[in-house]
Protein backbone atom coordinates (compact mmCIF):
# COMPACT_ATOMS: atom_id res chain seq x y z
CA UNK A 1 0.00 0.00 0.00
CA UNK A 2 2.50 2.36 1.12
CA UNK A 3 5.80 3.36 -1.33
CA UNK A 4 8.18 3.06 1.36
CA UNK A 5 9.83 0.12 2.37
CA UNK A 6 8.66 -1.46 5.68
CA UNK A 7 10.79 -5.13 6.20
CA UNK A 8 13.69 -3.02 6.07
CA UNK A 9 12.41 -1.65 9.69
CA UNK A 10 12.74 -4.00 11.80
CA UNK A 11 15.45 -6.36 11.24
CA UNK A 12 18.73 -6.66 12.56
CA UNK A 13 17.84 -9.66 14.77
CA UNK A 14 19.63 -12.40 13.17
CA UNK A 15 16.35 -13.49 10.77
CA UNK A 16 19.77 -13.99 8.27
CA UNK A 17 17.90 -12.70 5.34
CA UNK A 18 20.61 -11.72 2.38
CA UNK A 19 20.50 -7.88 1.67
CA UNK A 20 19.32 -9.77 -2.22
CA UNK A 21 16.43 -11.37 -0.70
CA UNK A 22 15.09 -8.55 0.98
CA UNK A 23 15.21 -6.48 -2.06
CA UNK A 24 14.09 -9.32 -4.15
CA UNK A 25 11.20 -9.59 -1.79
CA UNK A 26 10.66 -5.89 -1.70
CA UNK A 27 10.63 -5.36 -5.23
CA UNK A 28 7.85 -7.86 -5.26
CA UNK A 29 5.91 -6.74 -3.02
CA UNK A 30 5.50 -3.04 -4.23
CA UNK A 31 4.81 -4.55 -7.68
CA UNK A 32 2.33 -6.81 -6.47
CA UNK A 33 0.48 -4.21 -3.92
CA UNK A 34 1.01 -2.02 -6.73
CA UNK A 35 -1.20 -4.47 -8.90
CA UNK A 36 -3.53 -5.02 -5.85
CA UNK A 37 -4.17 -1.45 -4.90
CA UNK A 38 -3.47 0.80 -7.57
CA UNK A 39 -5.14 4.03 -6.11
CA UNK A 40 -3.70 2.88 -2.82
CA UNK A 41 -0.01 2.90 -3.84
CA UNK A 42 0.11 5.86 -5.42
CA UNK A 43 -2.86 8.38 -3.00
CA UNK A 44 -2.12 7.06 0.48
CA UNK A 45 2.00 6.11 0.20
CA UNK A 46 2.61 9.55 2.45
CA UNK A 47 -0.78 9.04 4.67
CA UNK A 48 -0.41 5.94 5.09
CA UNK A 49 3.62 5.84 6.11
CA UNK A 50 4.24 2.65 9.09
CA UNK A 51 0.48 2.56 9.19
CA UNK A 52 -2.33 0.25 8.34
CA UNK A 53 -4.64 1.56 5.67
CA UNK A 54 -7.47 -0.40 4.68
CA UNK A 55 -8.17 -0.62 0.74
CA UNK A 56 -11.69 -0.16 -0.27
CA UNK A 57 -14.32 -0.47 -2.96
CA UNK A 58 -17.28 1.63 -3.14
CA UNK A 59 -19.92 0.89 -5.88
CA UNK A 60 -23.54 1.74 -6.19
CA UNK A 61 -26.98 0.63 -7.61
CA UNK A 62 -30.01 2.47 -7.97
CA UNK A 63 -31.02 2.33 -4.32
CA UNK A 64 -27.69 1.76 -2.39
CA UNK A 65 -24.36 2.65 -1.76
CA UNK A 66 -22.18 -0.58 -0.76
CA UNK A 67 -18.77 0.31 0.69
CA UNK A 68 -16.21 -2.93 1.20
CA UNK A 69 -13.05 -2.52 3.32
CA UNK A 70 -10.52 -5.62 3.36
CA UNK A 71 -9.64 -5.61 7.15
CA UNK A 72 -7.88 -9.22 7.49
CA UNK A 73 -7.14 -9.92 10.82
CA UNK A 74 -9.29 -6.95 12.32
CA UNK A 75 -11.47 -8.64 15.18
CA UNK A 76 -15.40 -7.40 14.96
CA UNK A 77 -15.04 -5.42 18.08
CA UNK A 78 -12.27 -3.36 17.21
CA UNK A 79 -13.95 -1.98 14.58
CA UNK A 80 -15.96 1.41 14.47
CA UNK A 81 -18.20 2.95 11.75
CA UNK A 82 -20.00 6.25 12.09
CA UNK A 83 -21.79 8.11 9.09
CA UNK A 84 -21.99 11.75 9.22
CA UNK A 85 -23.86 13.23 6.48
CA UNK A 86 -22.24 11.61 3.51
CA UNK A 87 -18.98 10.89 4.88
CA UNK A 88 -18.34 7.20 6.42
CA UNK A 89 -15.46 6.40 8.61
CA UNK A 90 -14.30 3.50 9.00
CA UNK A 91 -11.48 3.25 11.85
CA UNK A 92 -10.62 0.42 14.40
CA UNK A 93 -7.50 -1.58 15.23
CA UNK A 94 -5.69 -4.70 13.89
CA UNK A 95 -4.32 -6.31 17.34
CA UNK A 96 -1.51 -8.78 17.69
CA UNK A 97 -1.84 -10.99 20.22
CA UNK A 98 0.48 -10.90 22.99
CA UNK A 99 1.91 -14.54 21.68
CA UNK A 100 2.48 -13.67 18.48
CA UNK A 101 3.86 -10.19 19.46
CA UNK A 102 6.43 -12.09 21.33
CA UNK A 103 7.59 -14.68 18.39
CA UNK A 104 10.85 -14.19 16.44
CA UNK A 105 9.85 -13.62 12.78
CA UNK A 106 11.71 -14.76 10.08
CA UNK A 107 9.34 -12.92 7.68
CA UNK A 108 7.08 -10.09 8.74
CA UNK A 109 4.69 -8.07 5.86
CA UNK A 110 1.31 -7.20 7.61
CA UNK A 111 1.01 -4.92 9.95
CA UNK A 112 -0.31 -4.30 13.34
CA UNK A 113 -1.99 -0.94 14.57
CA UNK A 114 -4.90 1.71 14.46
CA UNK A 115 -6.25 2.83 11.37
CA UNK A 116 -8.86 5.28 10.40
CA UNK A 117 -10.59 6.00 7.06
CA UNK A 118 -12.91 8.74 6.37
CA UNK A 119 -14.80 8.76 2.80
CA UNK A 120 -17.25 11.06 1.05
CA UNK A 121 -20.34 9.00 -0.05
CA UNK A 122 -21.93 9.90 -3.00
CA UNK A 123 -24.95 12.60 -2.80
CA UNK A 124 -28.07 11.24 -1.60
CA UNK A 125 -27.67 8.60 0.67
CA UNK A 126 -29.44 8.15 3.81
CA UNK A 127 -27.84 8.10 6.94
CA UNK A 128 -30.43 6.47 8.38
CA UNK A 129 -30.22 3.68 6.50
CA UNK A 130 -26.83 1.78 6.96
CA UNK A 131 -26.21 -1.81 7.56
CA UNK A 132 -22.93 -3.56 7.91
CA UNK A 133 -21.68 -6.94 7.89
CA UNK A 134 -18.32 -8.58 8.42
CA UNK A 135 -16.83 -11.94 7.04
CA UNK A 136 -13.65 -13.56 6.01
CA UNK A 137 -11.98 -10.26 7.10
CA UNK A 138 -14.34 -7.96 4.85
CA UNK A 139 -16.54 -5.23 6.05
CA UNK A 140 -19.49 -4.69 4.06
CA UNK A 141 -21.54 -1.06 4.87
CA UNK A 142 -24.68 -0.64 2.70
CA UNK A 143 -26.21 2.58 2.59
CA UNK A 144 -29.50 2.77 0.87
CA UNK A 145 -30.32 6.14 -0.94
CA UNK A 146 -32.75 8.42 0.13
CA UNK A 147 -36.03 7.78 -2.45
CA UNK A 148 -35.61 11.44 -4.28
CA UNK A 149 -32.31 10.12 -4.83
CA UNK A 150 -32.75 6.98 -6.65
CA UNK A 151 -32.30 7.29 -10.27
CA UNK A 152 -35.88 8.23 -12.19
CA UNK A 153 -37.00 7.39 -15.51
CA UNK A 154 -38.13 11.05 -16.97
CA UNK A 155 -40.56 10.56 -19.97
CA UNK A 156 -39.68 12.39 -22.63
CA UNK A 157 -42.83 13.58 -24.37
CA UNK A 158 -42.20 14.48 -28.04
CA UNK A 159 -43.86 16.95 -29.90
CA UNK A 160 -45.14 16.28 -33.35
CA UNK B 1 25.80 -17.85 8.90
CA UNK B 2 22.46 -19.04 9.82
CA UNK B 3 20.36 -20.52 6.75
CA UNK B 4 17.02 -19.25 5.16
CA UNK B 5 15.28 -22.26 6.24
CA UNK B 6 12.10 -20.59 4.44
CA UNK B 7 12.38 -19.09 1.06
CA UNK B 8 10.00 -17.72 -1.46
CA UNK B 9 9.23 -20.00 -4.23
CA UNK B 10 8.18 -18.42 -6.92
CA UNK B 11 8.33 -20.13 -10.28
CA UNK B 12 5.23 -22.02 -10.09
CA UNK B 13 2.87 -18.66 -9.53
CA UNK B 14 4.69 -17.23 -12.55
CA UNK B 15 3.82 -19.95 -15.29
CA UNK B 16 0.81 -21.70 -13.65
CA UNK B 17 -2.26 -19.91 -14.34
CA UNK B 18 -5.32 -21.90 -14.42
CA UNK B 19 -7.50 -19.44 -15.24
CA UNK B 20 -7.65 -15.97 -16.79
CA UNK B 21 -7.56 -14.38 -13.90
CA UNK B 22 -4.75 -12.89 -11.27
CA UNK B 23 -3.43 -14.56 -8.80
CA UNK B 24 -2.34 -12.49 -5.83
CA UNK B 25 0.10 -12.58 -3.38
CA UNK B 26 -0.85 -12.70 0.38
CA UNK B 27 1.18 -10.93 2.65
CA UNK B 28 2.39 -13.52 4.93
CA UNK B 29 4.75 -13.40 8.66
CA UNK B 30 6.51 -15.85 9.29
CA UNK B 31 7.88 -16.78 12.96
CA UNK B 32 9.55 -19.72 14.15
CA UNK B 33 9.19 -21.30 17.48
CA UNK B 34 10.96 -23.52 19.47
CA UNK B 35 9.23 -26.69 17.89
CA UNK B 36 6.96 -25.13 15.13
CA UNK B 37 6.57 -22.38 12.34
CA UNK B 38 3.67 -20.78 12.50
CA UNK B 39 2.92 -18.68 8.93
CA UNK B 40 -0.12 -16.25 9.15
CA UNK B 41 -1.41 -14.95 5.37
CA UNK B 42 -3.99 -12.00 5.14
CA UNK B 43 -6.04 -13.38 2.52
CA UNK B 44 -9.46 -10.99 3.19
CA UNK B 45 -12.29 -12.53 1.27
CA UNK B 46 -11.26 -16.05 0.75
CA UNK B 47 -13.28 -18.78 2.65
CA UNK B 48 -12.20 -21.48 4.67
CA UNK B 49 -13.32 -24.41 2.22
CA UNK B 50 -11.60 -22.78 -0.57
CA UNK B 51 -7.81 -22.72 0.33
CA UNK B 52 -5.91 -25.64 -0.74
CA UNK B 53 -2.62 -26.20 1.36
CA UNK B 54 -0.38 -28.44 -0.23
CA UNK B 55 3.26 -29.59 0.99
CA UNK B 56 4.86 -31.83 -0.76
CA UNK B 57 9.19 -32.08 -1.07
CA UNK B 58 9.70 -29.59 1.17
CA UNK B 59 7.22 -26.90 -1.18
CA UNK B 60 4.40 -25.25 1.02
CA UNK B 61 1.78 -24.00 -1.65
CA UNK B 62 -1.38 -21.70 -0.52
CA UNK B 63 -4.00 -21.47 -2.90
CA UNK B 64 -7.07 -19.81 -1.70
CA UNK B 65 -9.83 -19.52 -4.62
CA UNK B 66 -12.02 -16.13 -4.46
CA UNK B 67 -14.54 -15.40 -6.83
CA UNK B 68 -14.37 -12.68 -8.47
CA UNK B 69 -16.47 -9.91 -8.21
CA UNK B 70 -19.90 -9.54 -10.11
CA UNK B 71 -20.73 -6.61 -12.05
CA UNK B 72 -24.31 -5.13 -12.55
CA UNK B 73 -23.27 -2.35 -10.06
CA UNK B 74 -20.88 0.59 -11.12
CA UNK B 75 -17.85 1.05 -9.15
CA UNK B 76 -17.02 4.48 -7.71
CA UNK B 77 -13.85 3.25 -6.27
CA UNK B 78 -11.33 0.24 -6.43
CA UNK B 79 -8.41 -0.11 -4.19
CA UNK B 80 -7.82 -4.01 -4.43
CA UNK B 81 -7.86 -6.44 -6.49
CA UNK B 82 -10.24 -9.54 -5.99
CA UNK B 83 -8.99 -12.93 -7.41
CA UNK B 84 -7.02 -15.43 -6.20
CA UNK B 85 -4.49 -15.89 -3.74
CA UNK B 86 -1.42 -18.03 -4.72
CA UNK B 87 2.33 -18.44 -2.91
CA UNK B 88 4.34 -20.76 -2.62
CA UNK B 89 7.50 -21.94 0.29
CA UNK B 90 10.32 -23.83 0.18
CA UNK B 91 10.66 -25.46 3.69
CA UNK B 92 14.35 -26.49 4.38
CA UNK B 93 13.19 -27.28 7.65
CA UNK B 94 12.61 -31.09 8.55
CA UNK B 95 8.49 -30.58 9.02
CA UNK B 96 6.10 -33.41 10.26
CA UNK B 97 3.39 -32.92 7.31
CA UNK B 98 1.34 -35.53 9.13
CA UNK B 99 0.51 -32.35 11.79
CA UNK B 100 0.26 -29.44 9.70
CA UNK B 101 -2.50 -27.66 10.99
CA UNK B 102 -4.04 -25.28 9.49
CA UNK B 103 -6.89 -22.63 10.72
CA UNK B 104 -9.11 -19.71 9.08
CA UNK B 105 -10.54 -16.70 10.72
CA UNK B 106 -11.28 -13.36 10.10
CA UNK B 107 -9.29 -13.55 6.90
CA UNK B 108 -6.40 -14.55 7.95
CA UNK B 109 -4.92 -17.70 7.25
CA UNK B 110 -2.77 -19.44 10.15
CA UNK B 111 -0.69 -22.15 9.71
CA UNK B 112 1.10 -24.59 11.54
CA UNK B 113 4.27 -26.71 10.55
CA UNK B 114 5.74 -28.54 13.09
CA UNK B 115 9.21 -29.56 13.59
CA UNK B 116 9.94 -33.57 13.20
CA UNK B 117 11.63 -34.52 15.81
CA UNK B 118 14.92 -34.57 14.09
CA UNK B 119 15.03 -30.83 13.09
CA UNK B 120 13.87 -29.77 17.10
CA UNK B 121 16.60 -28.09 19.23
CA UNK B 122 18.28 -30.65 21.55
CA UNK B 123 20.12 -30.34 24.82
CA UNK B 124 23.31 -32.64 24.74
CA UNK B 125 24.08 -34.36 27.96
CA UNK B 126 27.95 -34.30 27.94
CA UNK B 127 29.05 -37.92 30.27
CA UNK B 128 31.17 -37.01 33.07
Amino acid sequence: MSLIPWLGKQDGNGTGRTTMTELRNEMNRLFDNFIREPFGAIGDSFAAWGQVMPPVEISETDNEVTVKAEIAGVDPKDLDLTVNGDRLTISGEKRESKETKEDSYRQRETRYGRFSRSLQLPAGVDPQQVTAEHANGVLTVRIRKSPQAAAKKIPISTSR
Amino acid sequence: MPTETVSEHRTKSETEQTRSGAFFRPNVDIAERQDELVLRADMAGATGDSIDIQFEDGTLTIHARVPERTYGRSLLRQEYGVGDFYRTFRVSEQIDPGRIAAEYREGVLTLRLPKSEAAKPRKIQVAT
